[in-house]
């Protein structure tokens, strides 16, 4: 009881600071009337007593006395916050043991933890022509990094006899079209048919309190194999493949937040979409699927437009979490999956084969 | 639990009444009166701490979640609006559970800020000479800050306190001596505060609003002549 009454006393002394830095903010010759009895008012409010005094100050002590002293656990207190010499010294009282330092758990590897050998989109792509200087270079570009892309294709033959890159497009855009339609619906279960685990967590974590209109209206070009990768996992049987096949379509997207309110989009605006998808499959699997691994952000790429609301730019961190919170699933996506690729690009440069990607574990 | 409570107390009245003869004995000294009594309470911290290990262990292991239904409000995906209609206001709720007071005298807290614009509340909460204002005001805060970040809400300043409420949390019994080998119960009260924050500015009139005196009379008249008069024809 002593010890709240103290600390009343001391919530009082500090709760009545801000008022003599009010007094003290007054300017002294004008309003010199005012200030005094504003010091009055701050002394009367220190003069007070705290409300629990007994008329019988003589026997406090043995007041306390008569209270059995029980040790009160703190129930707010965070498990970050003990110390393991506390955490330890509490478990002996209590009589439990320590949990087991190892921890047995089967592994379970169904994907690559990114992009191993990412494409990099020729600058200007879908917009110049082939007759022009810079389009014809990138076309003798492309031609030259075709022969490694042909024997990854021939790998991934030798694994899946049905493969074909002209016919993979087609494929592809319809796995593409299910996965966005299943996140916008949010049916996270059939999502996992056309995602891997790796993309999973990014496209359920945008989809977060938010309602998404999302429509293919057309493609405006056939969808195309541009690049093939594949590479082993731990063993040489470990085989994956990834294939990057480049969409370019018409896409009406419209971004919801938890109160029904537009955050980013139209249901009316169609948008040209220009996008590198990378679609990732565990080859050495029998019954491995086809699923949508990340998506490649060239640097050439025009920045997305910003959400309408006005947001604080927190300067501290690289970039402001308000905007990403803001911002729609597709931005979300693009910005997170262009951080991947950003750090994948320094692992790539040195190792060209072998490349053992991080595990998605 | 009420028997061990008993032979707690027992244990302990033995020795005031060892003290007391004393006293009794020795009346004109002093000093011999206040070396017995401190062996006593030692006896008494030691002999209280196990059974007070024992008696909190059972509280501590029993699952002890604290409401959480409140928070699950925060998950209510509303459906889209159409163009034309008036944006829907958001709403954040948010809680603190287990404070450490007592939710008799935190309910005059949490009754005074309902209906508060946020800014307002908190330049409140400074002067109110209360131990729970604290809490109070800290939640208020952190759900200012949880609506800002996760739940599109536009400016920090814009929101008002809809729902301000108290809950109660655990009680802690502990023992107070009295005479004659009685004892008294203590509890230690804890308490959990709700809190749902809204967009927008705060309504003219939270509660009822209050009635001119053509309004009452009116009600009064409307009163009288609805009523049933007994015995009559």
């Amino acid at each position: 009881m002593e010890k709240l009454a103290s600390a009343k006393t001391c919530l009082k002394l500090l709760q009545v600071m801000p008022g003599v830095q009010q007094a003290a903010l007054l300017p002294g010759g004008g309003l010199g009337v005012l200030a005094s009895p504003l010091q009055n008012l701050i002394q009367m409010q220190q003069v007070r007593h705290r409300q629990t005094k007994h008329w019988k100050p003589e026997f406090k002590r043995l007041r306390k006395l008569k209270f059995v002293k029980m040790d009160l656990p703190n129930l707010r207190e965070k498990q970050e916050d003990i110390t393991k010499e506390e955490m330890r010294s509490r478990m002996k009282e209590r009589g439990v043991l320590p949990p087991r330092p190892w921890m047995e758990r089967p592994f379970h590897i169904s994907c690559t933890g990114g992009i191993f050998e990412a494409y990099v989109p020729p600058e200007g792509d879908g917009k110049k022509s082939i007759i022009s200087t810079s389009g014809a270079k990138q076309k003798l570009e492309f031609l030259e990094k075709k022969s490694k892309s042909l024997m990854a294709v021939r790998k991934i033959r030798s694994y899946d006899e049905n493969f074909s890159s002209d016919d993979f497009g087609a494929e592809a855009q319809d796995i593409y079209i299910q996965a966005h339609t299943h996140m916008a619906a949010k049916d996270k279960y059939k999502i996992r048919e056309f995602v891997s685990e790796r993309c999973y967590p990014e496209m359920m974590h945008n989809v977060k309190d938010k309602t998404i209109r999302w429509k293919f209206l057309q493609s405006l070009e056939p969808p195309r194999v541009v690049h093939a990768r594949v590479t082993e996992v731990i063993t040489k049987e470990n085989q994956f493949a990834q294939v990057t096949v480049r969409f370019h379509s018409q896409q009406m997207l419209a971004i919801y937040d938890r109160f029904g309110r537009l955050m980013h989009g139209s249901e009316i605006i169609t948008k040209d979409v220009l996008e590198y998808v990378v679609f990732e499959k565990h080859i050495s699997n029998e019954y491995g699927k086809w699923r949508l691994h990340d998506k490649i952000i060239p640097d050439w790429l025009p920045a997305k437009q910003p959400a309408p609301i006005t947001y604080r730019l927190i300067e501290d961190a690289e970039e402001p979490p308000k905007e990403l919170s803001a911002g729609d699933a597709e931005v979300k996506q693009v910005d997170s999956v262009g951080e991947q690729s950003k750090e994948q690009l320094p692992l790539a440069t040195p190792v060209e084969s072998h490349t053992k990607p991080s595990l998605a574990i | 639990m009420h028997k061990v409570i008993r032979q707690m107390s027992q244990l302990r009245l033995q020795a005031p009444q060892g003290a007391a003869l004393l006293r009794s004995a020795d009346s004109s000294s002093i000093s011999p009166a206040i070396s017995p009594v401190s062996p006593p309470a030692l006896q008494s911290k030691s002999l209280h701490t196990a059974a007070s290990a024992g008696m909190l262990c059972a509280k501590w292991n029993k699952y002890n979640y604290g409401p959480r239904k409140w928070l699950e409000y925060n998950k209510t995906v509303h459906p889209p609006q159409e163009t034309d209609e008036e944006p829907r206001n958001a709403y954040v709720c948010h809680m603190r559970s287990n404070i450490k007071y007592s939710p008799d005298k935190m309910w005059y807290i949490a009754a005074f800020v309902r209906g508060m614009s946020v800014d307002e509340a908190l330049k409140q909460l400074n002067f109110v000479l209360k131990k729970g204002a604290t809490d109070v005001k800290e939640t208020i805060l952190e759900a200012q800050q949880i609506a800002v970040e996760r739940h599109n809400v536009e400016y920090k300043s814009n929101l008002w306190i809809a729902e301000s409420f108290v809950g109660k949390g655990r009680v802690f019994k502990g023992v107070r001596r009295h005479a004659r080998g009685r004892f008294g119960k203590v509890e230690y009260k804890h308490c959990h505060y709700f809190v749902r924050l809204e967009e927008g500015e705060p309504p003219q009139h939270y509660y009822q609003e209050p009635q001119t005196p053509e309004q009452q009379y009116e009600s009064w008249m409307e009163q009288m002549r609805s009523r049933k008069i007994i015995n009559s024809l």
